[in-house]
């Protein structure tokens, strides 16, 4: 019993840094109509800027630091490239995403060597005991800050004149455009945001109970896709259910590997597709995503 | 530091004399001549690679890829070595380097590219590439180096694995531990290892020592971007491990020691020589793993050496020292010990080069590796193993066991 609520525990606490992830998707696609796929080295950015200005200017100041690098990436993308290109066909502005991730992963992979970099949380390696479960400090203050963050993101998307400009561009844009709505301020806006989250993301990430900064931190943004995918990539609420359930079933399904060995080896790695691929077949616009609808 | 200067010593008399009076290089399988009256017979013959006095190796590595850090370093390793010696002393070893970015079509192209120009491959980096190439290096009669300990490399003709492949090294890894008191019969162990060739070798040397001693092993496999250990090493306290067996890369290592730590898990980690990287030791588990973790390796560590250690850091300053660079400087020793012994042969061809590579036997590297007895085809090269522990050294690990046998491990070497 301790070893599945243990399973369930550190699957929730990754599940809220996915939801953190794959809600910047989310704002993304729906400011700006893009796939982003530059979320994985902006994650690693905004770890390694942490990591190598803690040392220097310490642990609090680098994290602000941290954060503005990632913002300002996102921001630069958005302006210099996305922004450009608007009108192209969607799938293009995807691949777009994808060359500038491969260019900023490259340098950031030469510049973090052949080491492990590791930001010195005050917390460490700390962890606590929660009935007989423990659960490593950094991955609670990771559950508790995401939670605030997201409530946050859903009052100000719900109250806020950005998060209703940003709906009403989603809703339609053309609309919006012609109720004076500044698209490219609201996009602007979204890509920030996101760059914010995954920032967020990337400063527990890199905490125990998976210590330092290395090449593989990218690969967690790319996990994060089937948490988008299944809620519904223009759900915001689905983010977070979406990555809640990713980060369940990976934890669940690497931990009971031996029982699930029918199955074969490293199911875990497969599961969370597993679950997108069932979810989307019985609800082809994910959980919570808006139905397309075609009238004829 | 050796220098691979024990057959220099042999041929440099002849060899000089020979290359004094003929240049030594000539681009066609023939022997060059001319006044020097009976030295035809000492005459070095060159084929492809060697113009003048200078010898061109490939190297193959990645220095853009996932492996772009560990590339990195054994090039410089490489490097260090050349500019410091020479084969017979007389031929300048000039290296071609190019980046593979890790990816095997990226390898196949290149290595067609540098292939017409180079007599032998120092530098291999990645089972998969070395895998991809392997009908080229067998029909091109290419002597080839890899920076990989996959037992399915051996198969490879002309191919060199340095030191013993990852099932011999995790034997002897184990052997320690039960010589130490620290596994016993009949305990369980947990092996989180990465799947493809490295974890399954690894996982095949865990599984062997569990036959003869009758362990219970606990595989968990995983792949190389997995970062969180939780889910692996939950199941294995709730399995109740007696050790927990690494095949996989640092940043696992982190991962498990932080969940081990956590979870109150006070059993040793057993670690493949890919597991452990000197950051390891500024991060959250650093003491816990001073304490815990024993690391079976072909490579010596840095505070063995601390000549080579002057001389990187002069050579390199502003780098980390990891065992990469320890690693390509062997390398380069061992080559310079096939080509010196093809240049005494007198043939510089590739097929001299890589009949000497064959009859090389109880290769020495003045302690850089653990000693190799040859290079048979499925064999793994070396039945050895230093063991190591991270400790606050340059390097950030230590010395604990000088190369020595398992008893398991001659069974395993084939």
């Amino acid at each position: 019993m301790n070893q599945f609520l243990s399973l369930l525990l550190n699957g929730i606490s990754l599940g809220a840094i996915y939801a953190l992830i794959a809600l910047g998707f989310v704002i993304i696609f729906k400011a700006s109509e893009v796939v982003s796929f530059t979320h994985g080295s902006l994650l690693l950015l905004g770890a390694y800027s942490i990591a190598r200005l803690s040392d220097s200017i310490g642990f609090l100041p680098a994290v602000l630091v941290g954060l503005l690098v990632t913002a300002l990436a996102a921001l630069l993308v958005e302006r210099l490239i996305i922004n450009r290109l608007r009108g192209a066909p969607v799938i293009s502005l995807a691949i777009v995403t994808i060359g500038v991730d491969i260019i900023l992963l490259t340098e950031l992979i030469r510049r973090i060597g052949p080491d492990i970099l590791n930001v010195p949380h005050p917390w460490g390696g700390d962890s606590v005991r929660i009935g007989g479960v423990g659960i490593s400090e950094n991955r609670l203050i990771a559950m508790g800050v995401a939670g605030v963050l997201i409530v946050a993101f859903f009052v100000a998307f719900k109250y806020s004149s950005w998060g209703v400009a940003m709906r009403a561009s989603a809703e339609d844009g053309e609309a919006a455009a012609l109720m004076g709505i500044r698209q490219g301020r609201v996009s602007a806006l979204a890509w920030i945001v996101a760059g914010v989250l995954a920032g967020v993301a990337a400063l527990f990430l890199v905490g125990a109970p998976t210590p330092g900064v290395s090449a593989a931190a990218y690969t967690v943004a790319l996990r994060a896709f089937p948490a988008a995918i299944l809620g519904g990539l223009d759900s915001t609420g689905g983010a977070l259910v979406g990555g809640l359930l990713i980060g369940i079933t990976e934890a669940m399904a690497a931990g009971y590997q031996e029982q699930l060995s029918f199955l074969g080896r490293g199911f875990g790695e497969v599961a969370p597709y597993v679950v997108m691929i069932i979810v989307l077949l019985v609800r082809p616009s994910g959980l919570f995503g808006t139905k397309e609808l075609t009238r004829v | 530091m050796r220098a691979g200067t024990r057959l220099r010593g042999a041929t440099v008399l002849a060899a000089a004399a020979v290359v004094a009076v003929s240049g030594c290089s000539t681009r066609a399988p023939e022997s060059s001549g001319g006044g020097g009256g009976g030295a035809e017979a000492e005459d070095v013959t060159t084929d492809v690679g060697v113009e003048g006095t200078t010898i061109s190796l490939g190297v193959l590595t990645d220095l853009t890829g996932v492996f772009a850090a560990l590339g990195q370093d054994i090039t410089n390793g490489n490097t260090l070595y050349w500019d410091e010696n020479q084969v017979c002393d007389t031929y300048d070893v000039e290296l071609v380097v190019q980046d593979t970015g890790y990816v095997p079509q990226t390898g196949v192209q290149l290595y067609s590219a540098m292939e017409p120009d180079v007599l032998a491959m120092q530098q291999t980096i990645g089972s998969p590439i070395n895998t991809a190439l392997a009908p080229e290096f067998e029909s091109d009669v290419m002597t080839n180096f890899s920076s990989a300990w996959a037992r399915t490399l051996t198969e490879i003709p002309g191919t060199g694995v340095l030191g013993a492949t990852y099932d011999v090294e995790l034997a002897n890894g184990y052997q320690y531990l039960f010589d130490q008191g620290l596994l016993a019969d009949g305990d369980t162990v947990g092996h989180i290892y990465f799947e493809g060739e490295y974890g399954e070798n690894g996982l095949a040397g865990s599984e062997a020592v569990a036959e003869a001693r009758g362990l219970t092993v606990i595989p968990a496999q995983i792949k190389s971007t997995d970062q969180d250990m939780s889910a692996q090493v939950t199941q294995f306290a709730a399995e109740g491990v007696d050790a927990i067996v690494l095949t996989t890369a640092p940043t696992q290592t982190a991962s498990a020691a932080a969940v081990a730590q956590a979870s109150g898990l006070d059993v040793p980690i057993l670690g493949s020589n890919p597991v452990f990287a000197p950051g390891l030791l500024q991060g959250p588990s650093a003491q816990w793993l001073k304490d815990h973790l024993y690391v079976a390796s072909p490579i010596t560590s840095w505070d063995t050496q601390p000549e080579l250690l002057e001389a990187y850091q002069a050579a390199y300053p502003n780098t980390t020292p990891s065992l990469g660079v320890v690693f390509g400087y062997a390398m380069g020793d061992v080559m310079n010990q096939v080509l010196d012994a093809a240049c005494e042969s007198g043939d510089l061809t590739r097929e001299g080069v890589q009949t000497a590579f064959g009859e090389l036997s109880d290769i020495d590297t003045g302690g850089l590796l653990v000693p190799i007895e040859a290079f048979e085809t499925g064999v793994s090269p070396s039945t050895q193993s230093f063991i190591l522990r991270p400790a606050d050294v340059p390097g950030g690990a230590e010395l604990v066991q000088d190369a020595f046998e398992g008893e398991l491990s001659a069974d395993l070497a084939g």
